[in-house]
Formats: C-alpha cells, structure tokens, sequence
C-alpha cells in the first residue's frame, strides 16, 4: 500500500512521453490530466511520497498541504492498482 | 453523412511491424495470411530503420515487433535500438523460442520493453499439439530469465473450445509466473485459424462460463497483474470496433512492406496496399487508398449509417463482413440487425470439427 513513506516507482515498461502528456504503458497510454506529469516526473524510485510532495508545495507557491498530499496518494494508490507504479519503502 | 478526407486524419496509436512470417511454431489459430511471405522477400535493416523513422515523425507511440517469430531476424538489436532512437515504445512479441540470456539482455539494453509471451494450454502436451512444436517447457523456463530484465512482461492466454474448461487451471499457471501484464484472448477466426474455425469455436456454455471466471480474476488480481480480455468474436449482438476503426489507430506492415489497416486485410478483394519500399508511411496513412477505403462512413449500409452505433464500432470488421457474407460492405454479422446474423447462431450450434489442420 502507497504511504507517505512509501518511495514510488514507474513500473517496468513505463515511461512518460518525452513531450506529450501522457505516461506509456505496455499495449496502451494514459493521459496525464492537470498536475500529474509533475507527480510523475518526480516518481523515480528514490524520492518518498512526502520528498515529492514537499518539491510540488514549493512549486504550486499557496497550494495547501494537506490537499496536495491526499492528492498525491490518491493518485499514486489508484496507479499502483493500475499496476503502472510500484511502491518500494 | 461525413467523407474520408474531410478533416485532419490523427496519426496511428500503433504500427506493427510483421518482421517475417518464419516461425518456429505451426499453431492451429495463427492469425497470419495462408500464403506467407518467404525470407528472400522481406524487408531490409535499413527499410525497417526508414519505416521507424517515419513513424516517429508520423507520430506513431507504439511499436509492436511481431511476425512470424521476430527472433528469427539477425539484426533485431538493430531493429530495436532504430526504433528507440525513433521514439517509438518498443513491444516484442515472441514464441521465446531460442532466446538465450545475452540475446535478450541485448534486447533489453537497445531499448526493448515489453514482451509478450503467449501459452496455448496449461498442459504441456495439449500445449505442444496446439502449437504444432514443442515449445511449451521452453516458454516455462524463459519467464524467470525475463523477470530478470527491466522489461515489463504480458503472458497471454489463448483460450479456444479445446482448452477453455480448463481456464482456472490456465489462470492459476499465469498467475504463477508472475507478470506484469495478463491477456486472456479467444481465438479470432482470421488467417489460418478460420480453416480450424469450428475446432477452435466455444460452446455458448463455455463462453458464458469464461466471462464469469475472467472477471472474478480480474478482481483477485487488482494491483498485482492487470489482467485484460479479448471476448470472443461470435458471440456477441453488436459488433467489435475492430482495430479501433479503418485507418484509425493501427498500420500494419507486412514483411514484404505492403501497409495494411489490419491482420485479415488482405482477404478483402480489389484492394491494393501500397508498399513502404516506395512510399512514405504518413502518405500511406493520409492518402492511399487502401486506408482511405473504409474510412468515414460513405460505403455504409443505410442500416448502419442511420445507427448511433457507428460512432463506437465504425461498422464493426470489414473482413469478418466479407470471411462470412462474401460483401466487405456488408454489415457485419455479429451485428443484430444484420440480415446474415442467423449465420452465426447456426456456427454456434454447429458440432464441432475433430481433426486439425496444421500449416505444411
């Protein structure tokens, strides 16, 4: 499960599209709505969830917290079940 | 009423590439052509490296490198590497057969990543009668080489008459090699496998029974294996959007180099397919003919052109409408307002064929 001390990772055969926003994935691509790309960018196998959270707070100047962070679980959570993320801890 | 060439065509989602038509297997349900290319005809490394180029350029995400067995090629890792450099998403798919460790790690370091890898029974004979070769405890053996590799990996299940009363147990073997991706796929009667249509063809028991299993794994597996399914051409009352549309989202390459919109296209009579060796890929996607040939809905039937439908199925599969009525324009079979549909209920009930036919 995807905490804020988890450190995500891109699955195998993921990767984001160097210049559209979408993530490929094996047999497909998903679109990458809002914020994700941002999210997905900094999903590399050493930042934790809360080390990237931290880095979009002091990208999106005024966002809050706690919303951010609840926003980034969620995503990630329903990703992993996607099977597109993996959590390491 | 809209016409083909109206608006912008979007650029292809995917290009599969037919490498060769040699294979080390012989299964029953191959979907390539009954004639096959030989070797002396297919396509050069460096015809391949312009085709990548182009679909690069065209927009193309995904490439799927298949055939035939892509392996057979000697200059693979060439091919791979072309198409990274092309931004391409590079899929293999492959029998396995004759894949050793430094092969596939070369593979992997030019830039493959995903393979697919598909088993045609649980049981290792009845695995090895389907494919006409010995390949299944080889196929066995090469999963844990894979996992080895950052590749992500989809096993593939395909599932037929003979083998779909042992479903559960097929799952579980899937589940136990542990990939990332799982495909359960019913045979489609296209290519070689409409000679052993009605061999491979479920029972409606078996087809009812089958979706309920696959669902209940997808569940079971949530998180750890996306399982996604193929359901079974025949059975059901509104047609497929095959290939996602005519000209919408698939180019096909043959060996040979003639582009196709599908697999089965070539079956469809009086079309030409123009052939990369003299042309660009974004002038055959835009423009040929034989992509423009069933584009827009101008060569619908007023059945189909008066149906909201259209917008999610396109017409459903031109070459099923031409394999079972003989008309590519026909509406297609499986659709319930098509005048041919009592065709496939009698196909339903037909008993089946006991011998199977093998490619020489």
């Amino acid at each position: 499960m995807m905490d804020k001390d988890s450190i995500p990772a891109l699955a195998h055969g993921c990767r984001l599209h160097p210049t559209q926003d979408v993530l490929l994935v094996p047999e497909g691509t998903l679109q990458l709505a809002g914020p994700t790309r941002d999210v997905l960018a900094r999903v590399d196998g050493t930042r934790t969830v809360t080390a990237i959270v931290d880095e979009l707070l002091q990208e999106y100047e005024g966002a809050d917290a706690t919303e951010v962070r609840s926003d980034v679980l969620a995503l990630l959570a329903s990703l992993e079940q996607r099977g597109v993320v993996r959590a390491q801890r | 009423m809209t016409t083909a060439g109206s608006t912008p065509i979007a650029p292809p989602f995917s290009l599969i590439a037919e490498l060769t038509h040699r294979c080390p297997l012989h299964c029953l349900y191959c979907s390539n052509p009954l004639a096959l290319q030989g070797a002396e005809n297919e396509l050069s490394t460096e015809d391949w490296k312009r085709v990548f180029a182009q679909a690069g350029r065209l927009g193309v995400l995904h490439l799927h490198l298949t055939g035939g067995e892509p392996l057979v090629r000697g200059d693979l890792v060439e091919l791979v590497s072309a198409a990274r450099d092309s931004g391409l998403y590079v899929n293999m798919i492959t029998s396995g057969v004759g894949l050793k460790e430094d092969r596939l790690s070369a593979l992997v370091e030019a830039g493959l990543e995903h393979l697919q890898l598909s088993f045609q029974d649980q049981e290792e004979a009845a695995a090895n009668h389907v494919a006409g070769a010995r390949a299944h405890a080889l196929k066995l053996a090469l999963v844990p080489l894979i996992r080895k590799f950052p590749l992500a990996l989809t096993v593939n299940l395909v599932v037929h008459r003979m083998n779909l009363d042992r479903l559960p147990e097929f799952i579980a073997m899937a589940e136990e090699l542990g990939p990332d991706r799982l495909e359960i796929a019913h045979v489609q009667y296209y290519g070689w496998a409409l000679k052993n249509r009605s061999m491979l063809m479920p029972t409606e028991d078996q087809v009812h029974r089958s979706i309920a299993i696959v669902e209940a794994a997808k569940q079971r597996l949530k998180g750890r294996i996306h399982l996604e399914s193929v359901v079974p051409d025949y059975f059901g009352s509104f047609p497929k959007a095959c290939v996602g549309g005519w000209g919408r989202q698939t180019i096909l390459i043959d060996p040979i180099g003639q582009a196709l919109p599908c697999h089965a296209a070539a079956v469809i009579p009086n079309l030409v397919f123009d052939n990369v060796r003299g042309h660009d890929l974004a002038w055959i996607w835009q423009e040929s003919p034989a992509f423009e040939r069933f584009r827009g809905d101008a060569w619908m039937s007023p059945t189909c052109l008066a149906c909201p439908r259209k917008e999610q199925d396109f017409g459903g599969c031109r070459c099923q409408a031409f394999l079972l009525t003989g008309d590519a324009e026909a509406i297609d079979p499986v659709c319930t307002y098509s005048p041919h549909h009592s065709l496939l209920q009698t196909l339903r009930g037909q008993t089946p064929e006991l011998l199977p036919i093998w490619r020489g």
